[in-house]
C-alpha cells in the first residue's frame, strides 16, 4: 500500500480541496449552459474555468497546492505520473517534462493515456512504482482542459447534454464535459511527511470488457471484474462510500449499475460528481478520488472504492483505507 | 431512386471502410444492422453525418435513426423526402 | 522476466523474432498487406486507424500461438496522426466531425482493438513516455502483481507512412 500525504483541486468550483468540498456540501455545481465556446455548433452544457487555462501552469498549480515541502518535489526518489487525455493541445509528453522539470525533478514523468480511467489508472501506476520500490514518492496529476476538439467529438457521438446531467435517471441524456486539474501525492513512507492524510491506496484494477472500442460491456464485464479485485480482503459491507463514474450517458450508467449489482455493492452509499464538476477526463479519476476521501469520516478501518470507465473497453477501479 | 441508391451504396462503401466491397455486394433491402452488414453504433452516427454532409439533412435524435436506417432502400426513400442538397 | 517472442514492425521492414519476413510493399501499404497474409478475416481492420492497425497485426502475428493477459503499450506521440486527421473534419469551411475518426483520438484504443480480437479482459494500458527505458521499468512493476504473459511494447505512430512497433510477449518467469 501506498499513503497519501497531499492533495489538491482546482476547478471552476474554487481554488484548492477545502474549497471544492464546501461547494460540493453546499450543493454548488460548476455547470453551466454555453452558446458561443469552442464554436460549438449547437449549446453544450459544461464545467469550465470562467477565465480559459493553459494546461502546463493550471498543474503546476495543483502540484504547489498539494505538495508540503518543496524538497519532495525534487528529490530523484520522486516521479510525476500525469493523468490526461488530450493533454496540451494534443501533445502529452512535453507538458509533463515541463511540469516535472518546473520543479527540479530529475526523473521522467510517467503519462498515463488509458481514457477516461487515466485517473485512477494513474494511481495505480504509483502505487506498482512505489511498491516495486524504484521511487519512494510519486505526484499524481490529472488534468484536461476542453478544447473545440474534444466539443466537437462528443457532439459527433452525440454524448452530450445541452441540460446538466441527470446521472442514473431514465430521463438521462448524456454527459456534461468539464476541465479542472487534481494532484495526489503518495508516499510509500507513511512517516515521510507531517501532514499526511490517514488514507491509503491498498488495492487497484484495470480490466478490458473485450466488447467494443466505445460503447461498455452490457454486463458490466470489465467494471464487475476489478470491483471484485479490489474487494479482496473485505467484503461489500465494509466499503462506506462507492464513487461510481455516473456519466449520465444511456449506456455507461446501465453497465455500471449492472457491474455494480453483480459485485454485491448495490447497497453501498454512491458519490456521483458529474452534476459537480462535469466530466473532467484525465483529472476525474484524481478529483474524484479525493472527494471520496473527504465525504466518509476520517476513522479507522474505513474503505471507499472509486470506479472509473472509459473509451477503448477500459475499466478502473481503486480501494482507499483510513488507517 | 435507382441512381440515389447506387450513389448512397458507394457512400457508406467509403464512409464506413468497407475495404473489399463494392456497391453490387450490398443487398438493398437487407437489414445494415444486426445481420446484413453488421453496423454498429459507430457506423450509425457515421450515416447520420454521411446524411448530413452529402444531403443537408440534420438528425437530431439517433434514436429516429432505427426505422431510417433499416435498409439502403429505407435511407435513400428518407434522403429522397428530406434532402436539401 | 522473459521474452517469449518479440516482433518489430518499421514502414520497411518486418522482423518476427529475429527473422526478416519479406514483404513487398513499405509504409501503410505494407500494414494492409501484412493483414492480408496473417489475418484477412476482420474487415474492422480497415476501420482502424494507422496507429491502431500497426498494433493489431503487430499482435496478431505474436498471438498466433500464445494467449495474454494483459496488453501494456507505450510511445511518444499519442494519437497525433489521428488527431490530425480528425482536426480535418472540423477544420475551415466544412465542419463534419467524424464520430469514426474521432474515437480513434486516444491511443488507449489501440489496446481496446486488441482485447477486442483477442478476447482479453485483463488489463489494457497505454503510457506516453519518453523511451523504452521507462516502459521496462513500468513492466518490471506490474508484471508481478499481474497475471503473465503480458504483451508489451511500443507503438507508434506520428505521420502517414511513419510508425514503427516493437512488441513483446514477457513472462514472469
Amino acid at each position: 500500500m501506498i499513503y497519501c500525504v497531499g492533495h489538491s483541486i482546482i476547478s471552476p468550483l474554487g481554488e484548492g480541496t477545502q474549497a471544492n468540498v464546501e461547494a460540493v456540501k453546499a450543493g454548488h455545481s460548476g455547470l453551466k449552459i454555453y452558446t458561443d465556446r469552442f464554436e460549438s455548433v449547437e449549446p453544450f452544457c459544461a464545467s469550465l474555468f470562467d477565465t480559459p487555462q493553459e494546461f502546463v501552469p493550471l498543474c503546476i498549480r495543483s502540484v504547489e497546492m498539494a505538495a508540503d515541502k518543496s524538497e519532495i518535489l525534487k528529490s530523484p526518489e520522486t516521479v510525476f505520473v500525469v493523468s490526461t487525455t488530450k493533454g496540451d493541445q494534443l501533445d502529452l509528453l512535453t507538458p509533463a517534462k515541463e511540469i516535472a522539470q518546473h520543479f527540479g525533478n530529475p526523473n521522467l514523468p510517467v503519462v498515463v493515456s488509458n481514457a477516461c480511467t487515466s485517473g485512477v489508472c494513474a494511481q495505480i501506476t504509483a502505487m506498482r512504482l512505489l511498491e516495486a520500490g524504484f521511487y519512494r514518492h510519486a505526484v499524481v496529476t490529472g488534468c484536461d482542459i476542453q478544447t473545440k476538439f474534444i466539443v466537437s467529438g462528443f457532439q459527433a457521438f452525440k454524448a452530450l447534454s445541452q441540460e446538466p446531467c441527470l446521472p442514473f435517471s431514465p430521463e438521462r441524456k448524456g454527459l456534461n464535459l468539464g476541465e479542472a486539474a487534481a494532484t495526489i501525492i503518495y508516499s510509500n513512507q507513511p512517516s515521510d511527511l507531517s501532514n499526511r492524510s490517514n488514507w491509503a491506496l491498498v488495492k487497484g484494477s484495470i480490466h478490458n470488457d473485450a466488447n467494443h472500442i466505445s460503447a461498455p460491456s452490457r454486463t458490466g464485464e470489465g467494471a464487475y471484474r476489478c470491483l471484485t479485485d479490489v474487494l479482496a480482503g473485505v467484503s461489500p459491507a465494509d466499503i462506506c462510500l462507492l464513487g461510481v463514474h455516473g456519466t449520465a450517458t444511456l449506456y455507461n450508467d446501465d453497465m455500471e449499475r449492472t457491474a455494480i449489482r453483480r459485485a454485491g455493492l448495490q447497497n453501498v452509499p454512491m458519490s456521483v460528481l458529474k452534476p459537480f464538476f462535469g466530466h473532467t477526463m484525465g483529472a476525474a479519476g484524481v478529483l474524484e478520488t479525493i472527494i471520496a476521501m473527504k465525504m466518509v469520516q476520517n476513522e479507522k478501518n474505513v474503505h471507499v472504492i472509486k470506479m472509473l470507465s472509459g473509451f477503448g473497453g477500459v475499466n478502473a477501479a481503486i480501494r482507499l483505507q483510513c488507517e | 431512386m435507382e441512381q440515389l441508391i447506387e450513389q448512397l451504396k458507394s457512400q457508406i462503401i467509403e464512409a464506413l471502410n468497407f475495404e473489399d466491397m463494392t456497391p453490387a455486394d450490398i443487398d438493398t433491402d437487407a437489414p445494415l444492422f444486426g445481420e446484413g452488414l453488421g453496423l454498429d453504433s459507430i457506423d450509425a452516427l457515421e450515416l447520420i453525418m454521411l446524411m448530413d454532409r452529402e444531403y443537408g439533412i440534420k438528425l437530431a435524435d439517433p434514436k429516429a435513426g432505427k426505422a431510417i436506417f433499416q435498409s439502403v432502400r429505407t435511407m435513400a426513400e428518407y434522403i429522397q423526402a428530406n434532402r436539401t442538397k | 522476466m522473459r521474452v517469449s517472442q518479440e516482433i518489430e514492425i518499421t514502414p520497411a521492414k518486418v522482423i518476427i523474432n529475429g527473422e526478416p519476413v519479406a514483404v513487398k510493399e513499405k509504409g501503410e501499404k505494407m500494414l494492409v498487406e501484412l493483414y492480408r497474409q496473417y489475418a484477412n478475416d476482420y474487415p474492422k481492420f480497415f476501420k482502424m486507424d494507422t496507429l491502431c492497425r500497426l498494433g493489431f497485426i503487430a499482435s496478431e502475428i505474436l498471438l498466433r500461438e500464445e494467449q495474454v493477459e494483459a496488453v501494456i503499450l507505450a510511445n511518444r506521440s499519442a494519437s497525433i496522426k489521428n488527431d490530425t486527421d480528425y482536426l480535418s473534419t472540423i477544420t475551415g469551411e466544412n465542419y463534419y466531425p467524424s464520430p469514426a475518426l474521432f474515437v480513434y483520438t486516444l491511443p488507449n484504443i489501440v489496446t481496446g482493438e486488441i482485447a477486442i480480437r483477442h478476447h482479453i479482459q485483463g488489463e489494457t494500458s497505454f503510457y506516453i513516455l519518453e523511451d523504452e527505458q521507462q516502459l521496462e521499468q513500468i513492466i518490471k512493476s506490474t508484471i508481478t502483481r499481474h497475471p503473465s504473459p503480458i504483451l508489451a511494447g511500443w507503438c507508434e505512430c506520428s505521420g502517414p507512412d511513419t510508425f514503427n512497433a516493437k512488441l513483446q510477449i514477457i513472462w514472469n518467469n
